[in-house]
């Protein structure tokens, strides 16, 4: 009976994720639809009736999709070790450290990032002019990078928080300093949010185009991917959608990939922590 | 000490990247040098280049042809880098676009000779003409015309009148058994004017009107005339015979497509998805629109694309030099042929230079000959900064004629009409009405002293909470080096946070103080309180209810996404780990793949006929307008929007679930707890305890977001023009009013409001739930 009955769950659950997962795919299955599509117009109709790997072809001759990509992946991978630094030791301070004004920092930090500055590009275009960073993908990776920090820090702090304090005062007896601690006992059991911080920051530079748009003005093969893609539908008439969609396509590939790497630091069983400590 | 060192290389660059920026600037040299910002066509920028050596050659001037990503980015990117070490000399640029550059003082008059002139077609030279003086000249009209199918319309038997047209139009119409139609004569789109204008003037309707000289008078709107009502009733009879668009959300894209499978004869478009009407097989072409009652032709709108010369430029002769360079027939022949890509004859660029229509290259090909023909009679589109703006308000205005208001109900198409003049109107003076100097009064001081108390409440609300912190944590006193340590590992997020957003911020400040606006984008001065008094003292009609949706919808997207995201990062823990990796790969692709298209996608599947729809229609449930009715667009969004976010909870709850000491669930099982209740009462607390920080930034960025606008486009609309719709919330609403003037600095204003709004939301939840999760530990 037992068995049964937990056969019985098992198929719950997996028609439960299958319906979720249908509901999620099948937008993106359009989308493929629409990059294998010849002469779609039209977004909102069926309208694909012939197959043809034309829009994949015209990205590499026709477009710089390749420099762009690349470009992107340059620029989202080193923000995502920028941020992934600045965040580990910057939540460590949050979590661990006492000092003064430290809470006052940790709200300033949230509440500055109310200001809906992705409007205010006329602002961050004149730092980016007054630092020298125009034109530069540097620029576009210290930005990126500020923006994807101070975000995460605030996520990555609830999950240091919940690391047991009891782990450091161990640490600390047996004579370990605070960074040692940091590095051979906090950062390895914040594995699964360090991933997280990893992820989320190499999606946020990997898409930003707000302000990559303003601040690369220059040649069209230095774009980042976000960028070059959007160029190509900002016509009035007559957008070609199959290949953008193309790009869309192969512009996510990258983002699944590491994803699907980084996913062991957060599947598996529960509790990493309980056996440890 | 690896970690020390980690973190003064982090420094060095820093600095360095500043220093190496310092030393970067303009190398002085006498070269003389011309740089242009061209095409988004490759090809045609190679044609340039080949020129520029030429000139060089002859001239010893070095010119660098820089790409550009789309001539729609040219006026803002111009407005940035006019003044800069790389800025551009010579510009291709939309003629609509040059009114607020010059107006703010970024464009050089031209002085061009009758010869040069005489080689051009008039609208080359009349599309760049701002308050008579020129600058710049057209070098391909971007127009539209008579796109016709000759399987369904030969060439004789095209109308001559738009009397003919609509006859013509009527009789090529054919309807099965049933009386559907299978084959149109026309397909007008009778929420758009750009395409039907030349219709509207026909009638005696008319956007702005003109001097004799050919100076515009922007505040003649001829929109509420009785021509426009008669237009009004000649497409309402067009429309009950079926030869207008059906779908009220439907847009030109679907004409085009229409036209391509062939059941069209006739439509007001242009060449833009040529190659998609070949590749499908039909025998397109295209003709001059047919001429008005008493002989006159009509005169399709245009969009002349051309060169300008900036004001800023390091050499202004050369520039010029160049510029006439370019200007000779053979190199306009040589670009026009590359713009077109060579044999291809794309029809990309229609040729503004005389000498090119006359080519062979032009001539013999029935399309692009027509088209420049069509070209040579064009009417330029208004290059005033007051020209945009029907863009706002004509959309919605006709929707409301021809397809009823949000309730479906028909309107008074006299009394619409009459309200979209009078919106046009109201931003004309808008635009115009910008202050140009600080003008103190009293309310100003109100609204400071408001402002810095929002503000002083803020800091000392932050600033306390003090002494919790010294005993949050294992006890003891504060010591001196860990203080310094705190300071030091903080400063690189601090040093970032600094300045991308602490300085961006007091800008913003700083420009919500001036008059920074679209035509004074160079010499903005400080005037005051201006833009805020107008925000309080004029207010926004519907603003309560806005922002009670906006909340709303910032609340429901966030706790949905949050339940949906943990419910199912818990029911991944049971399945087995090869599964759960395939659809954890599934459920994230929300979150990576680009947003537009996404967007746009679930827009074309809430249709009314579409892919949802048709789903419930399977299952014997009748349609709902998803995005017509009002409560419909906004459970449709905020599902929508929840579609993107939840896989970024789940993420972050599968990697909370795994700090959630198993002997909690052990025993609670021991105690015989059901699953819902180790769901609800263990799994849900603790991560929402983990993460509720950064729920409270989920808040936040829906409460800014923006991709509404990409589903919705804010509508259904509201019963007012110009009102926000159902789905407008607070921030697009906001920035769209600003935007559509070109008035930055009320942009600002509105932003800097809103921030001390948000904040003191997110103050209230932050204090209200700090007390909770200390209750809980």
């Amino acid at each position: 009976m037992e068995i049964s009955k937990k056969g019985i769950s098992k198929v719950i659950v997996h028609v439960i994720l299958l319906t979720l997962a249908l509901i999620t795919v099948v937008p993106f299955l359009y989308v493929i639809l629409i990059s294998f599509g010849k002469n779609v117009i039209d977004t909102s109709a069926l309208f694909v009736r012939e197959f043809t790997l034309e829009n994949y072809a015209r990205l590499f001759g026709d477009t710089y999709f390749l420099n762009w990509i690349l470009n992107s992946l340059l620029l989202a991978t080193a923000t995502m070790f920028v941020a992934v630094i600045i965040v580990s030791i910057s939540v460590y301070c949050f979590s661990r450290l006492r000092f003064r004004g430290k809470n006052q920092l940790f709200r300033a930090l949230l509440i500055i990032q109310i200001f809906p500055l992705s409007l205010s590009m006329v602002s961050i275009f004149r730092i980016f002019v007054s630092l020298g960073l125009l034109n530069r993908l540097e620029g576009l990776i210290l930005v990126n990078s500020a923006f994807a920090s101070a975000g995460l820090v605030i996520l990555a702090k609830g999950y240091f928080d919940s690391i047991p304090f009891s782990l450091d005062e161990a640490a600390m007896i047996d004579g370990a300093n605070k960074l040692q601690i940091l590095f051979r006992i906090t950062l390895p059991l914040a594995k699964p949010i360090v991933a997280v911080v990893a992820m989320q920051s190499f999606v946020i530079a990997y898409n930003e185009y707000v302000i990559a748009s303003t601040v690369m003005a220059r040649d069209l093969q230095a774009m980042p991917l976000a960028v070059g893609l959007q160029s190509m539908i900002v016509g009035q008439f007559g957008v070609n959608w199959s290949l953008y969609c193309a790009g869309a396509v192969l512009g996510s590939i990258p983002m699944i990939v590491l994803f699907y790497t980084l996913q062991r630091y957060f599947v598996g069983g529960l509790s990493a922590i309980s056996e440890k400590g | 000490m690896a970690f020390i060192r980690a973190f003064l290389i982090i420094l060095v660059i820093a600095i360095g990247l500043t220093a190496v920026a310092a030393i970067d600037v303009e190398n002085s040299s006498d070269e003389r040098i011309v740089r242009i910002w061209f095409s988004h066509i490759e090809q045609e920028n190679q044609a340039m280049r080949t020129i520029a050596e030429e000139f060089t050659a002859q001239t010893g001037i070095a010119v660098e042809v820089i790409s550009r990503r789309s001539i729609f980015d040219a006026p803002r990117d111009f407005a940035n880098n006019a003044e800069l070490p790389e800025r551009p000399d010579l510009v291709f640029m939309q003629a609509p676009d040059i009114g607020n550059l010059v107006r703010s003082g970024f464009l050089s008059p031209l002085d061009l000779d009758n010869d040069t002139r005489s080689r051009f077609v008039n609208a080359a030279f009349d599309a760049f003409t701002y308050k008579g003086e020129l600058y710049g000249v057209g070098y391909s009209v971007d127009t539209s015309g008579l796109v016709y199918n000759s399987d369904l319309i030969t060439m004789d038997e095209l109308p001559r009148t738009w009397d003919e047209f609509f006859q013509t139009a009527e009789k090529l119409t054919i309807r099965d058994g049933d009386g559907r139609i299978v084959q149109r004569g026309t397909l007008l789109n009778p929420k758009d004017m750009w395409f039907n204008y030349p219709i509207i003037k026909e009638f005696g309707g008319y956007y702005f009107g003109q001097l004799r000289c050919g100076t515009y008078n922007s505040y003649d709107v001829g929109l509420d005339n009785e021509g426009m009502l008669e237009y009004v009733n000649k497409m309402k009879e067009l429309q009950a015979k079926g030869l207008t668009l059906t779908n009220p959300n439907a847009t030109e894209s679907h004409i085009s497509a229409e036209f391509a499978k062939g059941r069209v004869a006739m439509i007001l478009y242009g060449l833009w998805d040529a190659s998609i009407y070949q590749s499908m097989g039909v025998n397109y072409a295209i003709a001059k629109l047919p001429k008005g009652r008493d002989g006159r032709i009509s005169q399709p709108l245009a969009t002349v694309q051309g060169f300008v010369i900036n004001r800023f430029t390091r050499d202004f002769d050369a520039s010029l030099a160049f510029l006439l360079f370019i200007l000779q027939d053979e190199h306009q022949q040589f670009l026009i042929e590359a713009g077109n890509r060579g044999l291809a004859k794309t029809g990309e660029r229609n040729p503004a230079n005389i000498s090119v229509i006359q080519s062979p290259y032009i001539r013999d090909d029935p399309v692009l000959s027509s088209l420049s023909e069509i070209g040579s009679f064009c009417s330029p589109f208004p290059n005033i900064p007051e020209g945009p703006i029907w863009y706002n308000y004509t959309t919605t205005a006709f929707r409301t004629i021809f397809f009823g208001d949000r309730h479906g109900r028909e309107v008074d198409a006299q009394e619409m009409l009459g309200e979209l003049a009078d919106a046009i109107r109201n931003d004309v003076a808008l635009i115009n009405q910008i202050p140009d100097q600080a003008a103190f009064s009293w309310s100003d001081y109100v609204i400071l002293t408001a402002l810095i108390a929002v503000i002083a409440f803020l800091a000392i609300r932050a600033a306390r909470g003090r002494k919790a912190s010294a005993t949050e944590y294992f006890g003891g006193r504060l010591s001196k080096r860990e203080s310094l340590l705190g300071w030091i590992l903080l400063f690189p997020l601090f040093f970032l946070v600094i300045t991308f957003y602490v300085f961006p911020v007091f800008h913003n400040i700083y420009l919500s103080l001036t008059n920074y606006s679209g035509i004074r984008l160079r010499d903005y001065v400080f005037v005051g309180t201006a833009n805020y008094r107008e925000i309080f003292t004029k207010g926004i009609d519907g603003l309560v209810s806005m922002f009670v949706w906006t909340v709303s919808f910032a609340i429901s997207v966030v706790s949905l996404s949050f339940l949906a995201g943990t419910a199912l990062a818990t029911i991944l823990e049971k399945v087995g780990i090869r599964e759960s990796k395939i659809y954890r790969v599934v459920f994230i692709l929300p979150w990576v793949v680009p947003s537009v298209i996404t967007l746009l996608t679930w827009r074309g599947f809430l249709d009314e006929n579409g892919l949802v729809n048709q789903l419930l229609a399977f299952v014997g449930v009748p349609s709902v307008s998803w995005l017509s009715n009002p409560l419909a667009a906004r459970v449709s969004t905020i599902l929508v929007m929840t579609w993107f976010s939840f896989p970024y909870f789940m993420v972050v709850a599968s990697g909370i679930l795994k700090s959630i000491p198993k002997d909690y669930y052990d025993v609670a099982k021991i105690a015989g707890a059901s699953r819902a209740w180790l769901f609800f009462r263990i799994t849900l607390p603790m991560v929402y305890r983990a993460i509720f920080p950064m729920l409270i930034m989920a808040f936040i960025m829906q409460f800014n977001q923006f991709g509404v606008y990409l589903l919705t486009e804010g509508g259904p609309p509201a019963d007012k023009l110009g009102a926000p719709g159902a789905t407008d919330l607070l921030i697009t609403y906001v920035f769209n009013t600003a935007f559509n003037t070109k008035r930055y600095s009320m942009a600002a204003a509105y932003s800097v409001i809103i921030f001390c709004f948000v904040g003191l939301l997110a103050f209230v939840s932050m204090a209200s739930s700090t007390r909770k999760v200390n209750e809980l530990r």
